[in-house]
């Protein structure tokens, strides 16, 4: 076994930040947050997987096990260290001490054990299960330290474990058990912030955690989360001084733009990993023949897709890990944009090419549809779009009742996780239904090696393997957005897409 | 009158029944399917049947109605399944606010349309009354939501005089609770002062015309005493009615005002519910605002009799 002193290099790189332009954060004041979407709990059996406003609302709450620095490396949470076997296979955790919940229960290591196999039960149904199947047990060793053990080896485990989702954050089992159905809306963590009161639909009022183990580092006195549907009126609540930060996305760019000009507002953005992407399934014709989907590939124009829809804002993507991933390719097989050649293809293929797309149910899946239509008329395809229920989505790719199905991506710390599910030839989730041993050799031999770089050379590899049979495409990459009040400062990057305040302080 | 009232109450209870049926079929209608939604990734057909099985929703749709009208009838409306809220609960929170937010609406409404239909109707084909009617009707082809923008933008961001969105309980501060009910009420009694407006003005017309009026005239009482003590009440028998229907549309119907204003009502728990497939939460709002619907065309059937004696006596 080898250990990783992490915390002593933690150590001398925070006392040189603190040794620099040490601007004098100001105490005290509330801060409120408008958001898109109302929260709808935190107990991951019953709201699932955590939207983006849970993820927002569970930062201020909860802590994490590890935390990602500037750079997007893993740094000690509520774990002050850690190391693994030489496999990769079990992951050592050493806890912090003296930590406690808000419902002043002690936070140790046996509390992580009784969550953990809370959520993993099968009997309980968490729509999370499938964010753990590489979790085989989470065990207390003593109280303060804790051992993960994989089915998989994962070379970047740690960094999996940073997002505040109902998984990473670290919940109270007293109050778990004590409040039962009520806890989803009753929530107990460790986290800087307690909940002071919600209103559902309206807002939640969070207050300063006076025991917070890293109090000193906590500016504001109170956070208000206010869900604001109507994304006019959340800009213009951020104009009147209702709000001090909104929640956006590309498809507000007028706004955004307004913001940028706007001397009083400034515009956080962050150039996540990832992207929105598509999936061929390769066992129905006419999508089985490689020319075809390399023509619809060819046929797309990013650019003015992304004219088309977000104004412009969002950014084209050539590979499935994007501009904010560790992972760095000098060639990732990206088929040229060339709907000439596209066209030459559809002949050469000779029959008719006809088939279905899915897109949601809403506005933005309409327009989605039109534009990737219209590019693939051009060329000679015939799409035709069927709208369904967002939910429906998932079921209909398990099953693989699609010809070409919409997914997602996510910016993740680290892109194992995704491209084994997503790519592995033997994944339950290889959508694509799709076979390649050297693929299958790429992904091994990612997730079992711990240099970045080799690791970002194997993904390239894999990059270019899909690229060339054009199994899967790739349209924007994840670019996250909020607006806020110039004097609002401290928020860190919007890792995938999470504003977490609890950091932030008014100038 | 203690027949009428009980006469009245009786035809009540056909028109819930068939509601709840029809919300129910809706709801069945709806694209997604709740096993689904909450099984969201993991949705293996064999979990998707085990859930559905486990829930109910393998019975035939009239089984599930009466074991859903059942539970109502014992008080249990069910839970979220999303956030294990109670019905109950859910909509006790936000009831009050789309009262609040309905009765501002229709007082407002009425303010503005009593006074503008008595003018156009003494003066009925002026300048004044022409300009008037063409105002209301220019007023209906303008929908709400774009109104609510224009006055956001107007008096929030402009002005800087009213908030532009959010809701302050009356207890905690009961002006800033007013202030927060100003623009979406008048959003919204910009949308139905025209209607009600339109149908005073020709009673209103129709009753001037009316023999008592012009022996009211020669006796030499004063005009204004006319109009408002012989002339009103005969003639707002139409208003009460259209203000009736309104209010009943108002308390689920106020979903893009609630929604553009961050109101946390009635109508934003109806639209979150359907984006989640909540059809528990749904078909509870539903029911709901069928009642208050039901309930208020019940008031308005009374204020009838006590408008006109005839309708009291079964006579009309």
């Amino acid at each position: 076994m080898r250990t990783i002193v992490k915390a002593l290099a933690l150590a001398a790189s925070a006392a040189l930040l603190a040794a620099g332009p040490a601007t004098a954060q100001k105490k005290g004041g509330t801060l409120t947050v408008g958001l898109e979407l109302d929260i709808p709990g935190f107990d991951g059996l019953k709201v699932g997987v955590y939207d983006t406003a849970a993820n927002i609302a569970a930062s201020l709450i909860f802590d994490t096990l590890v935390k990602l620095d500037d750079q997007g490396k893993p740094e000690p949470g509520l774990a002050v260290s850690w190391s693994h076997s030489d496999d990769f296979k079990v992951w050592t955790f050493k806890l912090r001490p003296n930590v406690k919940f808000h419902d002043g229960t002690p936070f140790n290591a046996q509390a992580l054990a009784w969550t953990f196999a809370r959520l993993k039960d099968p009997k309980n149904n968490c729509r999370c299960a499938f964010y753990i199947a590489n979790v085989l047990s989470v065990e207390a060793k003593d109280d303060l330290t804790v051992v993960h053990t994989l089915k998989d080896p994962s070379a970047n485990y740690p960094a999996t474990l940073t997002r505040p989702t109902e998984i990473n954050t670290v919940q109270s089992p007293t109050a778990i058990q004590t409040k039962g159905d009520d806890f989803n809306r009753n929530p107990v963590g460790t986290g800087p912030f307690i909940l002071k009161s919600w209103t559902a639909g309206d807002r939640m009022v969070l207050e300063r955690n006076p025991d917070y183990w890293d109090k000193d580092k906590i500016s504001l006195d109170r956070v208000v989360l206010r869900p604001l549907p109507d994304s006019q009126s959340r800009f213009a609540s951020l104009k009147s001084g209702e709000t001090d930060l909104v929640w956006a996305d590309e498809f507000e760019a007028d706004n955004i733009q307004r913001a940028k000009q706007d001397k009083t507002l400034q515009v956080l953005s962050y150039a996540g990993s990832g992207a929105a992407v598509n999936v061929f399934n390769t066992k129905v014709p006419p999508l089985d023949d490689v020319r075809v989907r390399q023509a619809l590939v060819m046929a797309l124009d990013r650019k003015k897709m992304s004219q088309a829809i977000t104004n412009g804002l969002a950014r084209p993507a050539s590979n499935p890990f994007g501009d904010g991933s560790w992972v760095k390719c000098k060639d990732d097989g990206a088929l040229p944009e060339d709907p000439k050649k596209a066209a030459a293809l559809i002949k050469e293929y000779g029959k008719p090419v006809k088939f279905k797309m899915l897109f949601t149910a809403t506005p933005r899946g309409r327009a989605n549809g039109q534009v990737l239509q219209q590019l693939w008329k051009n060329v000679g395809a015939e799409m035709e779009i069927e709208q369904v229920d967002q939910a429906t989505i998932p079921a209909r790719a398990f099953q693989r009742k699609f010809d070409i199905t919409p997914w997602r991506i996510v910016d993740f710390p680290d892109p194992d996780l995704q491209m084994f599910a997503n790519f592995y030839s033997k994944s339950p989730l290889n959508l694509a239904n799709f076979t390649d041993p050297d693929l299958d050799k790429a992904l091994e031999a990612a997730r079992t090696t711990a240099d970045e770089a080799k690791r970002s050379e194997y993904y390239c590899e894999a990059s270019r393997i899909i690229n060339k049979n054009a199994t899967w495409f790739w349209t924007f990459q994840n670019t996250y957005y909020a607006m806020a009040k110039a004097r609002v400062k401290g928020v860190p990057k919007l890792y995938g897409g999470v504003i977490d305040v609890s950091h932030a302080w008014l100038e | 009158m203690a027949r009428f009232i009980g006469r009245r109450l009786l035809y009540l209870l056909p028109v819930l029944l068939a509601v709840t049926l029809l919300t129910f079929l809706i709801a069945s209608l709806l694209p997604g399917d709740l096993a689904v939604t909450i099984l969201g990734d993991q949705a293996t057909p064999e979990k998707v049947a085990a859930l559905r099985a486990q829930m109910g929703l393998d019975l035939p749709l009239w089984q599930r109605y009466l074991l859903w009208l059942w539970d109502v009838l014992h008080g249990d409306l069910g839970r979220s399944f999303r956030t294990g809220e109670t019905v109950l609960s859910a909509v006790g929170d936000r009831l009050p606010i789309s009262l609040e937010l309905m009765v501002m609406a229709e007082v407002t409404a009425l303010l503005i349309a009593i006074p503008l239909a008595i003018l156009c109707a003494v003066r009925s084909g002026s300048a004044t009354d022409r300009f008037l009617t063409g105002l209301a009707f220019g007023k209906l082809s303008l929908p709400p939501f774009m109104v609510a923008i224009l006055l956001i933008y107007l008096f929030a961001v402009s002005l800087n005089l009213l908030p532009a969105t959010g809701w302050i309980p009356f207890a905690e501060d009961p002006i800033a609770n007013i202030r927060s009910f100003v623009l979406p009420a008048l959003t919204l009694a910009i949308a139905e002062w025209p209607v009600l407006m339109r149908v005073l003005r020709s009673d209103m017309i129709a009753t001037l015309q009316e023999d008592y009026i012009a022996m009211a005239k020669a006796k030499g009482l004063r005009p204004a005493r006319i109009l408002l003590v012989h002339a009103l009440k005969p003639s707002s028998l139409t208003l009460v009615t259209v203000t009736g229907i309104n209010i009943g549309r108002l308390i689920g119907g106020a979903l893009i005002v609630e929604t553009i204003f961050a109101l946390p009502g009635i109508g934003r728990l109806l639209v979150g519910a359907i984006y989640a497939r909540d059809f528990i939460i749904l078909q509870g709002v539903v029911l709901f605002v069928a009642v208050g619907f039901v309930v208020v065309n019940f008031i308005v059937d009374m204020l009838y009799a006590v408008l006109d004696p005839r309708i009291r006596h079964g006579r009309a």
